[in-house]
């Protein structure tokens, strides 16, 4: 089962996550972002795909969650779920279903800041901290 | 750590600031090479990325550092005043309809489109003069409110090939937007004089209406500072740099890295000077619609800082680069760097409190000069989290307690809204009197909140 919580924080938001594989960890953190955004979406139906160079767990971690951040920005992009995520030679590729709507954008950066995603006892742990 | 860390602060600020990692972040910052004196925290510290907000901190032009952590992601996020030529009490009823028209006039939250468009060469122009571009071809602005902006709105050195497409993809339709957490526009009276003699030469009378814009450089500035972080952190080793904290990711001034970071950080920053300039444009058109255009043509410019930014500035006859982040510039006496018709009064300085509360506006005194890099600090500060506020109270239970206030809000969400409440952020007056005990700078006047516009 995968869990997300946000963690107490003045100023910032942190995520936490656990999942029991990589794939569901960075399902959670599109499920995380999506409650920050809001319900928002309510245009057209949209698909975007996301491909991240290699890189360990917790920058992969990052740059999807830097790609959601950056594609309901621009795009207006509101996420709904990832219909397929393939961690390629030790990068990423993954469709990425949502719809164009007005997300509530309090997202502006995915920071460094206490970034980690790796796997213990069997259960896959995140930790990310998103400017807000 | 090469130099201490100090802190102005209060016994009960100092416990605040305790709860979190503030202080450790900022021995962190007090590791940096060639950081020179003191690594500082003003009052209203808290934990932040690398830095804590509310940091200062100097690095040596010749062999220091520069660190985008020390800036923050909201490159040049700041502060501007505006006063406008009648009474708040002249106002009467239409203060609701004021406010209504500014938020129509300004999108606020993030990823909005705003009401500038401007083409590529045009931004690229922005990015590298800030809002001269727009008083010169736009005629949105005049040459005195570009005099009342801290450095003329214009930092030397800005390249906009130094900013990736990435951040000029977020940046460009942003452009006149308030962006959303903690940014605002506020309509507010002139509650309290308390320096007569500086107010005056503010152009602050008691009565006064005024609005005060804080945001930044959008999305843009956030790229920025992402892309260097990263950039910096690739190449730490060829400089034999080891990081406490990733966040504090920095790179030798002079190298390649820390000339073009500094010369992407002055160009958010010019972005946000004039993201700021539109904003005073739509403001004076809203004024104009509501109040008349003798009045949109009387609201005056009272001066504009910078509280996210690092400045190549001289202290103590040594060139250093000084980082502020989530602080304010705090320039006394005679410094060029102030406008004529303020040296000898010393440099305006903002520290907005929170929705329904108090913001103050000061004058820097030559304590700061002396203690703090000519810094001081940037606003209430945050005491409880976003979730913790939210629990405490709801958005529309808060709309209606300032409304019972007198107090106007436009904000599009609720939840938003109740983040930022009152009880979320510290006391200002307190952060104030302890900036006045220091010596950093002095009161000149307080502001009450008649109506804000939140992202």
């Amino acid at each position: 089962m995968s869990t997300h919580t946000f963690a107490e924080h003045v100023g910032e938001v942190e995520i936490v996550l656990e999942a029991e594989s990589e794939t569901d960890l960075l399902r959670e953190a599109l499920a995380a972002f999506c409650e920050l955004l809001g319900a928002c979406g309510d245009g057209e139906p949209a698909s975007h795909a996301v491909e991240l160079l290699p890189g360990t767990p917790a920058e992969l971690l990052w740059g999807w969650l830097d790609e959601l951040m950056y594609l309901a920005e621009v795009e207006d992009f509101v996420p709904e779920r990832a219909t397929v995520i393939d961690f390629a030679q030790g990068g990423l590729r993954a469709i990425v279903r949502g719809v164009h709507g007005h997300p509530r954008h309090l997202v502006k950066a995915v920071t460094l800041h206490d970034l980690a995603a790796a796997v213990e006892g069997g259960t896959w742990h995140g930790r990310v901290v998103l400017d807000v | 750590m090469r130099v201490p860390a100090r802190v102005f602060a209060d016994e009960v600020l100092l416990a605040a600031i305790a709860r979190d990692r503030s202080l450790v972040q900022l021995q962190n910052v007090a590791t940096l090479p060639g950081i020179v004196e003191a690594a500082l925290g003003m009052p209203d510290m808290h934990q932040g990325y690398g830095f804590p907000v509310g940091g200062v901190a100097a690095t040596d032009a010749t062999d220091g550092v520069v660190s985008p952590g020390g800036v923050g992601y909201d490159i040049n996020c700041g502060v501007r005043l505006l006063a406008l030529p009648l009474a708040a009490a002249e106002l009467g009823g239409r203060v609701e309809a004021l406010v209504h028209e500014i938020s129509r006039a300004i999108p606020a939250g993030a990823g909005k489109e705003g009401g500038l468009r401007p083409g590529a060469a045009a931004f690229d122009r922005l990015l590298a003069f800030g809002p001269r571009v727009l008083v010169d071809e736009l005629g949105i602005g005049t040459e005195d409110d570009l005099e009342r902006t801290e450095s003329r709105g214009c930092l030397d050195g800005a390249d906009p090939a130094a900013v990736s497409e990435r951040a000029r993809t977020r940046g460009a339709r942003q452009v006149g937007t308030i962006g959303s957490g903690n940014h605002f526009i506020e309509l507010q009276r002139v509650d309290r004089i308390i320096d007569a003699a500086a107010a005056a030469c503010f152009g602050l009378a008691q009565g006064q209406a005024t609005v005060l814009i804080h945001s930044g450089s959008r999305g843009l500035g956030h790229q920025v500072c992402t892309d260097y972080v990263h950039t910096m952190l690739a190449v730490a080793p060829r400089y034999a740099i080891v990081l406490p904290d990733l966040e504090l990711a920095c790179a030798p001034l002079g190298s390649s890295e820390g000339r073009a970071y500094l010369a992407a950080m002055a160009a958010a920053a010019n972005l946000a000077w004039a993201n700021r300039q539109a904003m005073t444009h739509l403001i004076r058109r809203s004024v104009e619609r509501v109040l008349g255009a003798e009045a949109a043509a009387g609201t005056r410019q009272v001066y504009d800082v910078a509280h996210n930014i690092a400045k190549l500035e001289r202290h103590g006859g040594r060139l250093v680069c000084v980082h502020r982040k989530g602080a304010t510039r705090a320039f006394a006496g005679d410094s060029v760097e102030i406008p004529p018709a303020y040296r000898g009064v010393g440099q305006p300085v903002f520290i907005p409190g929170s929705m329904g509360t108090s913001s103050y506006v000061l004058a820097a005194e030559p304590g700061a000069m002396e203690r703090s890099f000519g810094s001081t600090c940037h606003g209430a500060g945050r005491a409880l989290s976003r979730t913790a506020a939210r629990r405490r109270i709801g958005g529309a239970e808060l709309r209606r307690q300032l409304a019972a206030q007198g107090i106007v809000v436009r904000c599009p969400s609720n939840s938003g809204l109740a983040e930022e409440a009152p009880f979320a952020y510290k006391d200002v007056d307190r952060l104030v009197a302890v900036v006045e005990r220091a010596g950093l700078a002095r009161r000149v006047a307080r502001l009450r909140p008649l109506g804000v516009v939140k992202g």
